[in-house]
C-alpha cells in the first residue's frame, strides 16, 4: 500500500523547524533573563512583531498606525504577488514564520481540508466578528467554516471585471466590444486565473457549471478565450504591471480587471473607469486566516480582529476602492466608496455572482484544477 | 613543517566543497530522487514512477517553451559573447583601463526588474526610440513590436548579461600573453588572424565557458520573457516554477528541471564538438608527469 507523505511529514522527522528552535531559544533565552520579574501568570495582550502576507495596499500598516504605537506593534510585511505565494510559502516542508496572511475564497478548500495550514479561530478573541457587524454572507459560512470552527476572517471584497480608458476608447457594455479591430493590441488580460478562468466560462456560455467543468468543456472555455489573446498586447503578471501599462498608455482596457486599478491609475495621473458588462463580473472575498504555527498569536488575533472594525474597513475599503465585510462600515464610506455598490442588496451581488472556488483537486467527471493550469499554460504559450 | 600540495589543496577547497556538498549537492539528490515520485493534490507519494519523464518528453508545451527559452538563450548568449569580445580585448590589450570595467560593471548597480521597466520605457509605443524614429521621419505611425517581442526579450537580456559576459571573456584573454600574438604579428599575420589562430583557440575553453554560463542564465530565466515577451514570453522556467507554485506538482516540476539541465548539458556537448571540428577548440592532453 502507498503512503500519502505530505511535504511537512516528510521533513517533520529530520529537521526541527526554523520557528521552533527560534521559539524555543527565545523561551529559554527570555525566561532566564526576565523570568524573575515575570508576574506569575503572563498576561495576553498585542504587543511585539506580527509577520503578515498580504497583498500591497491591503497590509493595513497605516489603518492600525494608532493600534500600533500605544501597543509598540511592528507589522512586518511579506507581499504577495498572487495567491500561489500564499500557497506555495505555508506548503513547504518548513514553513516561514508567518502570524496570519490574506487567502481568496477559491482556496478555501485547498487551504483548510487539503494542505491545512489554517488554525481553527476562536471566536471569543474575535469580537468584531459577529452577525451584528458583518453582512450575513460573511458571517459563518460554510466558506471559511469547517466543522464548527471559524478557520478565515473574511476582509473584503469586490469585482474583476472590464476597466478601460474613457479618454481613449469607448465605454464597453460587453466583452465582446473589447474585440473591436481598433483595440487590437491594446488590451490586456492577466495572469489571474481566480477571475479569468470564471469569467472565460461565462463567455463560453458554462459559467453556470464552473468550476465544475467536463475536459471538453474546460477546452473549449479556452478556445473561446483565445480570440481576447489574440486581441491582446500580452498577460501581464501582476495588476500593479497592468497599472503601469495604462498609465503609459500601452493598454487601454483590462480584462477581468480589478476595480482598485482606477485609484491607482488616477495617482499617477490617468483616468481610468471600471464598467460591469452585460455578461456580468467575477466577485471575489478575501480573507484572513492564521497558520497552525502562529507566533504571536495574540497579537495577531487582534490583528484579525481590527481588520473588520467599521473604522478600519471603511479606511481600507476607501484606499483600495474595494467592498466592506462590515454592515457598520457602510456610513463611515465617503460618498464615491459608498457608491461602488449597492449596499443595500449585497446578499443580492453574491446571488447574482457567487463566490467560486477553485475548480477540483481531484476528479474522473471534471477537470481537475492541474488540468485547469496546463491548459492554462497551453494558452497562454499561444 | 610544510603540508603537501594535496593536503593544502584539500583544506583550502574543505569549505566551499562543504558548502557545495550541503547546499548543491544534497538539494540536486533530494530533487531528483523527488522526479520519480508522483503527487496528487499538493501531496508527495514516494514511489517510482516515470510518468514525470515521459510525460514531459511528449508534452507539445514542454517542447514548445523549451524551443523558445533554448531560442532566447542562444540569440543572447552569441550577441553578448559577439559584443564581448571586442570589449575584453580592448580592456586587456590596449587600455588596461580599470576604470572602465568599473564602469561596465555600473550598470550592475541598478536593480534588476529597474531595468526591465527602463526597456519598458524605451521601448513602448510611446517610447523613446519610437518617439525618436517618429521625429527623424524614418516610422509614420509607433511601432508596437518593438514591445512585447522576443525582439525586446533578447536585447534586455543582452543589456542585462553583457558586463557579465565581459568580465567573463577579460578573465579568459588576461592568460593569454601578449608575446604569443606579438610573434603572431612578427611572422605575418594580420590582426584578425592572430585572433583566429592565437586568441581564439587559447581562450576558446573561456570562450564556451562565457557563453554557456550566459546560455544557461538567460535559458532559465522566466521573469524577462514574461515582463516583455508578451505572447513569446513563455519559457521552461516558468512551466517548472508553475509544478511547483501553483499546482504542488513538485514531482513534475523535478523531473523538468532535470530534463532542462540535460538540454543544456547536450548544448554544450554539440558546441564544444563544433567547436574541435571547426579547429577553434584545441584538445590538449594532459602531459604525464615525468617519474
Amino acid at each position: 500500500m502507498k503512503t500519502i507523505w505530505s511535504p511537512e511529514q516528510i521533513m517533520q522527522a529530520a529537521a526541527m523547524s526554523r520557528r521552533s528552535f527560534l521559539g524555543g531559544a527565545a523561551a529559554v533565552t527570555g525566561g532566564l533573563v526576565a523570568g524573575p520579574f515575570l508576574p506569575n501568570a503572563a498576561q495576553a495582550a498585542a504587543s511585539g512583531d506580527i509577520q503578515i502576507m498580504a497583498w500591497e495596499g491591503w497590509e493595513l500598516v497605516d489603518e492600525l498606525k494608532e493600534w500600533r504605537e500605544k501597543n509598540n506593534v511592528s507589522i512586518e510585511v511579506s507581499a504577495m504577488g498572487n495567491q500561489d505565494d500564499v500557497t506555495n510559502k505555508f506548503n513547504m516542508p518548513n514553513p516561514p514564520a508567518f502570524d496570519a496572511a490574506e487567502y481568496n475564497q477559491g482556496y478555501s478548500d485547498l487551504y483548510i481540508d487539503v494542505i491545512k495550514i489554517t488554525k481553527p479561530l476562536d471566536k471569543s478573541k474575535l469580537p468584531n466578528y459577529s452577525a451584528d457587524n458583518l453582512f450575513d454572507v460573511f458571517y459563518d459560512k460554510p466558506t471559511w467554516y469547517r466543522d464548527g470552527k471559524l478557520h478565515g476572517v473574511p476582509y473584503a471584497w469586490g469585482l474583476n471585471t472590464i476597466v478601460y480608458n474613457p479618454a481613449l476608447m469607448e465605454k464597453p457594455t460587453s466583452y465582446q466590444d473589447l474585440l473591436k479591430p481598433e483595440l487590437k493590441g491594446k488590451i490586456v488580460l492577466v495572469d489571474d486565473t481566480l477571475v479569468t478562468w470564471p469569467v472565460a466560462a461565462t463567455l463560453a456560455g458554462l459559467g453556470a457549471k464552473f468550476p465544475n467543468l467536463t475536459k471538453e468543456e474546460m477546452a473549449q472555455t479556452f478556445e473561446h478565450l483565445k480570440q481576447y489573446r489574440a486581441q491582446a498586447r500580452l498577460i501581464s503578471l501582476t495588476y500593479g504591471d497592468v497599472v503601469s501599462l495604462m498609465v503609459s498608455g500601452e493598454v487601454l482596457a483590462c480584462f477581468a480587471g480589478w476595480t482598485g486599478i482606477p485609484t491607482e491609475t488616477a495617482k499617477q495621473g490617468v483616468k481610468t473607469e471600471y464598467t460591469i458588462p452585460k455578461e456580468g463580473a467575477a466577485t471575489w472575498c478575501d480573507a484572513w486566516f492564521m497558520p497552525p504555527s502562529v507566533d504571536n498569536e495574540e497579537t495577531a488575533y487582534e490583528f484579525c480582529n481590527l481588520a473588520i472594525s467599521p473604522e478600519v474597513q471603511a479606511k481600507i475599503a476607501t484606499r483600495n476602492a474595494a467592498g466592506v465585510v462590515s454592515s457598520k462600515a457602510v456610513e463611515l464610506l465617503p460618498p464615491e466608496t459608498k457608491a461602488l455598490f449597492d449596499y443595500s442588496d449585497v446578499d443580492g451581488i453574491f446571488k447574482s455572482s457567487p463566490l467560486l472556488g477553485i475548480p477540483p483537486l481531484e476528479s474522473t467527471e471534471h477537470a481537475t484544477y492541474a488540468d485547469w493550469v496546463a491548459a492554462w499554460n497551453e494558452f497562454k504559450a499561444g | 613543517m610544510s603540508l603537501s600540495k594535496s593536503v593544502t589543496g584539500s583544506l583550502l577547497s574543505a569549505p566551499t566543497v562543504l558548502y557545495m556538498a550541503v547546499f548543491f549537492i544534497v538539494p540536486s539528490l533530494i530533487l531528483f530522487a523527488y522526479s520519480f515520485w508522483s503527487a496528487a493534490s499538493y501531496q508527495v507519494v514516494p514511489d517510482f514512477v516515470l510518468k514525470n519523464y515521459l510525460g514531459s518528453l511528449t508534452s507539445p508545451l514542454f517542447w514548445k517553451v523549451t524551443f523558445n527559452a533554448i531560442s532566447i538563450g542562444l540569440w543572447t548568449a552569441t550577441i553578448t559573447l559577439i559584443l564581448a569580445i571586442p570589449v575584453a580585448y580592448y580592456l586587456v590589450y590596449v587600455a588596461r583601463s580599470q576604470t572602465i570595467l568599473y564602469l561596465i560593471l555600473l550598470t550592475w548597480f541598478s536593480s534588476y526588474l529597474v531595468r526591465i521597466y527602463a526597456w519598458r520605457t524605451l521601448l513602448g509605443t510611446n517610447g523613446v526610440l519610437n518617439t525618436v524614429l517618429l521625429q527623424l521621419g524614418i516610422i509614420d505611425h509607433p511601432v508596437g513590436a518593438f514591445l512585447f517581442s522576443s525582439f525586446a526579450v533578447t536585447i534586455t537580456l543582452v543589456h542585462i548579461y553583457l558586463p557579465f559576459c565581459i568580465l567573463l571573456v577579460v578573465a579568459s584573454l588576461s592568460e593569454i600573453k601578449r608575446d604569443l600574438i606579438d610573434a603572431a604579428r612578427d611572422l605575418g599575420t594580420s590582426s584578425i588572424g592572430a585572433f583566429c589562430k592565437v586568441i581564439a583557440p587559447n581562450a576558446a575553453n573561456g570562450l564556451i565557458g562565457a557563453f554557456m554560463l550566459t546560455f544557461i542564465l538567460v535559458a532559465g530565466d522566466y521573469v524577462t520573457p514574461q515582463m516583455l515577451g508578451g505572447s513569446s514570453g513563455q519559457t521552461t522556467g516558468l512551466l517548472i516554477a508553475d509544478q511547483f507554485r501553483k499546482t504542488g506538482n513538485w514531482p513534475l516540476g523535478a523531473a523538468q528541471a532535470f530534463l532542462m539541465f540535460l538540454v543544456s548539458l547536450a548544448i554544450y556537448f554539440a558546441l564544444l564538438t563544433a567547436g574541435r571540428m571547426s579547429g577553434l577548440v584545441v584538445h590538449r592532453p594532459r602531459k604525464k608527469k615525468e617519474a
